[in-house]
């Protein structure tokens, strides 16, 4: 069955764990701007980019779903990039990346993305 | 169904060698907890502290706080489909020990933040300053996965509950709240000129330390479903989100829900207060559209003139927000969301991060960035490390004299966004 | 003791003249002229004006570096507690002129200024989150109401009392969200909120939604080379002598002029924006309205022609209510002649 997403991750556990991880090596800030790139250039977003709470956004590790394939550009996904990069900016200019935890972000970031998958993979009609 | 909360005064709290209730005075027996809770494998230490209003105690990191309650008439004792076994919740007397909670501390991974000061500046803050607290700090057997270790705690603090409620079983009050409802045709023909209203609560459902649960079953796969406001307030609904201290439902605020309370005060007067659709907030677009389709179908097919909209979390789940919110209005469904802002440390930047012109009326829980000045405390329950966390978050955030800087976001229900606390915002 | 208060105004309330001494440079008196002498009076001896300083509205919108330069000299100098400045109405170049003023002693100095606008003002939006600016009537008629308002603020501010809210005390938002203490939870304002909706009441979201004004973009144009181009701007690029005397700031006109017989803009046309260093434009004023270069490409085919007229005005300061008058007026324009795409500048 072919894959048609990408993960884009910054997380060494992540690259360890999933075969094809787009791994980079770079701040969860240039990792959402890598994101917006590739939703410009046409990816389309898979999951969104930001946690669900602002301790998550102190993580020096995220991963974030696009499609494996270049589609029409989608302006919601577009907007959703870029907006995401401006929250996190907003909520993260005077605060540090929280790197004494990083094995800890590390494992529930990868823990987010296997039910990532789950849910992306359940949606689709071919299982 | 017919809900009765039997509300049985707590007015002080004492450790001692039983458990017992007399005259307001709730006695804690700790080893009785300690006993039961260590039934569990899993479980391999307990400490159990009280933390009384005005104690310069601080508590931290807070996993789940959670109302000590037993069922004395009618079905579902404990937490049906998670510590006992599955039955319909909604109907009966309930004993509540009120004022009372168990605060549950013991964090799965470092980074957890969660605090509850009981004195000072920072008890202002969290609506858990005001009760007297029974906090239960839990650690488990070695080399346990993570999973294993949220649910060994999740399922403990529960259970200290139950434990802790049974005090109440053979107590009476006169303090009797009555929760009672008809089916919908039955309460649409008592009230046929009264708009109908349903109130939308998204959960967090998202994974490990972001996880919601209904009669045990994990809220990331279900379809938005419709429940009766009832078995909500009598524990169908619990929290397993270990983040977003700020606005995270607990197990307490899903029992006490404020938003069904006062949905429910209004019902028969104002309103015709139709239910509660349980929304997850899931992670992949294609998952937030399907949720936020299904979630505005439910309330057209069942005829809503009104919905109040309430948010878990902050970040990603504010674009589900704002979707159901489009939804909703454009089919002509006035709709009240409640949800938190970020405006910074001066409050000058935007408050969301997207935005919806259709969401015109909002109540705003307050400003996640608003920064309070923590005094230091005499007492601390809990991961002292977790202070330092908090604190390290930035420059010049401890003082000398031992106080702290902390944002709003890092303190236990202060923007609460079901509305249980009484933060507001304010454009100067 | 009593605090000091610095009063800036204009050359026309420093009764130095009217329209025709706008162009003067600034001057810091020591003693009260003015509006600063009655606006003494209401605080009531619990502080003084010790100087005024004046500059003129031209003066300041063109030359803005210098007169900061001179104004934040001898605002250091006197060292003041508090800087009172206008109030300005509707007078835009004026407008301009005390929120560059309240903006950098703000910033530079730390001093607190009280100022005052009428609500279209568009000096509002530039200073109000660094000032206070009170609301104030569209004409120097509301004098008189305008001076108690700015005095009552004024005097809490020099006495560190908290202010109450923009409604209450008469000034504009300044955007600061405040989280504080409710009398009701959340829920039960949310419940009141949709029981006031669905009942068609009156209610007021805590939490506006800012709102865009979003424009369909045209559907693009489907043959350069056949296409007639227009060339329009915001940058101020005027015949010499500015004949219609379109204003530096704040303008209220645009102007329309036959380019058909020339090649480019130089020689003939400069700038009178009062928003950017006019040197490089003046020498050539194509580099903001490229005029040479779309002739370039009529004569070689690479646009069908160019529309004969060419549009301009100011942007700095320039209202949204009049840059939306003038850009349904001049589009109306190319529409009925035919033009098939525009090229918009602005600096």
């Amino acid at each position: 069955m072919n894959k048609d997403y990408l993960i884009i991750s910054n997380n060494p556990l992540v690259k360890e764990n999933f075969q094809d991880t787009i791994y980079f090596q770079g701040t969860l800030e240039e990792l959402l701007i890598k994101v917006r790139d590739m939703v410009h250039q046409g990816h389309e977003l898979i999951t969104h980019p930001l946690g669900a709470s602002i301790r998550m956004m102190f993580s020096p590790y995220k991963s974030i779903l696009v499609s494996s394939e270049k589609k029409e550009f989608n302006e919601f996904f577009a907007s959703i990039a870029e907006n995401s990069i401006e929250d996190y900016r907003k909520n993260t200019f005077n605060r540090k990346t929280d790197y004494q935890h990083k094995n800890d972000y590390a494992m529930i970031d990868k823990e987010l993305l296997q039910e990532a998958l789950k849910e992306h993979v359940s949606l689709r009609a071919i299982n | 169904m017919k809900l009765e909360l039997r509300k049985i005064k707590v007015t002080d709290l004492a450790l001692g060698n039983e458990m017992k209730f007399e005259n307001g005075l709730l006695t804690i027996d700790p080893q009785v907890i300690i006993d039961g809770l260590k039934d569990d494998v899993n479980v391999k230490d307990v400490r159990v502290d009280i933390a009384k209003p005005g104690d310069k105690t601080r508590i931290i990191p807070v996993k789940d706080v959670i109302e000590p309650r037993v069922k004395v008439e009618g079905t579902g004792n404990g937490f049906p489909g998670v510590t006992t076994k599955m039955e319909q919740l909604g109907s009966g007397l309930v004993n509540v020990l009120s004022g009372a909670a168990i605060v549950t501390i013991g964090d799965i991974v470092g980074f957890q933040e969660g605090v509850i000061d009981m004195w000072g500046e920072g008890a202002k803050w969290t609506p858990f300053s005001t009760t007297y607290n029974i906090v239960v700090d839990i650690s488990v057997a070695d080399g346990l996965q993570p999973h294993d270790h949220e649910t060994t705690v999740r399922i403990a603090g529960l259970r200290a509950a139950e434990i802790v409620g049974e005090v109440a079983r053979d107590l009476t009050s006169d303090e009797v709240e009555v929760y009672e409802m008809g089916n919908i045709f039955e309460e649409t023909n008592k009230y046929p000129d009264l708009p109908k209203v349903l109130y939308v609560e998204m959960l967090i459902s998202q994974g490990l330390l972001h996880d919601g649960y209904i009669y045990g079953v994990n809220s990331q796969k279900i379809l938005p479903t419709l429940i009766h406001p009832n078995e909500e307030l009598d524990g169908a609904v619990i929290s397993g989100n270990c983040v977003a201290a700020c606005d995270k439902i607990t197990t307490y605020q899903h029992q006490n829900n404020s938003s069904i309370i006062d949905l429910y005060n209004r019902h028969g007067k104002d309103i015709n207060f139709m239910g509660v659709i349980l929304t997850p907030e899931l992670t992949t677009l294609e998952g937030k559209f399907r949720t936020c389709d299904y979630t505005a179908k439910l309330c057209k097919t069942l005829g809503a003139d009104g919905v109040i909209i309430s948010e878990e979390g902050y970040g990603n789940p504010d674009s589900d927000l704002l979707m159901i919110c489009k939804r909703l209005e454009d089919s002509g469904i006035k709709t009240v969301l409640i949800t938190d802002e970020c405006s910074g440390w001066d409050g000058m930047s935007q408050p969301l991060a997207d935005t919806t012109k259709e969401a015109v009326a909002v109540v705003s829980a307050g400003n996640v960035s608003h920064v309070v000045n923590l005094p230091p405390a005499d007492k601390v329950l809990g991961n002292p490390e977790a202070i330092a966390t908090l604190a390290g978050g930035w420059e010049g955030c401890l003082n000398d004299d031992g106080s702290m800087k902390c944002e709003l976001n890092a303190v236990i229900g202060s923007t609460s966004e079901i509305g249980y606390h009484n933060l507001t915002v304010k454009l100067y | 003791m009593t605090y000091k208060v610095l009063y800036y105004v204009n050359q026309f309330f420093g009764q130095i003249g009217g329209e025709e001494k706008a162009d003067i440079a600034p001057i810091l008196k020591n003693e009260k002229i003015g509006p600063a002498m009655g606006f003494e009076q209401l605080l009531g001896g619990e502080a003084e004006v010790v100087a005024t300083l004046i500059c003129g509205d031209n003066y300041f919108n063109e030359h803005e570096e210098e007169a900061l330069k001179f104004i934040i000299d001898a605002v250091s100098e006197v060292n003041p507690d508090i800087v009172v400045a206008g109030p300005a109405f509707n007078a835009g170049r004026y407008g301009m002129a005390c929120a560059g003023v309240a903006t950098h002693v703000f910033d530079e100095l730390g001093i607190p200024v009280v100022t005052g606008m009428y609500k279209e003002n568009p000096a509002v939006d530039h200073c109000k989150a660094k000032a206070i600016v009170v609301e104030v009537s569209d004409s120097a008629a509301g004098m008189r109401n305008a001076l108690p308002v700015m005095a009552k603020i004024t005097k809490k501010i020099l006495k560190k009392e908290e202010l109450g809210m923009p409604k209450e005390e008469g000034y504009f938002p300044q955007g600061k969200r405040l989280t504080v203490f409710s009398n009701e939870r959340g829920s039960e304002r949310a419940v009141k909120m949709l029981v006031a909706r669905l009942k068609g009441e009156d209610f007021e979201t805590e939490l506006p939604m800012p709102v865009f004004d979003k424009v369909e973009p045209a559907a693009a144009i489907k043959d350069i080379k056949k296409a007639k181009i227009a060339l329009i701007t915001s940058g101020g690029i005027v015949p010499s002598g500015n004949p219609d005397r379109i204003q530096s700031a704040s303008a209220q006109k645009w102007g329309k002029y036959n380019i058909k017989d020339i090649e480019s803009l130089k020689g003939g046309y400069y700038t009178i924006h009062g928003g950017y260093d006019p040197v490089y434009a003046n020498e050539f004023p194509d580099r903001v309205a490229p005029l040479d270069i779309l002739k370039k490409y009529e004569k070689e085919g690479e646009i069908g022609e160019i529309f004969e007229y060419f549009y301009t005005t100011t942007g700095t300061g320039t209202s949204v209510g009049n840059s939306i008058t003038f850009g349904v007026e001049i589009g109306k324009e190319l529409m009925d002649a035919g033009v098939d795409g525009a090229i918009l500048t602005s600096t």
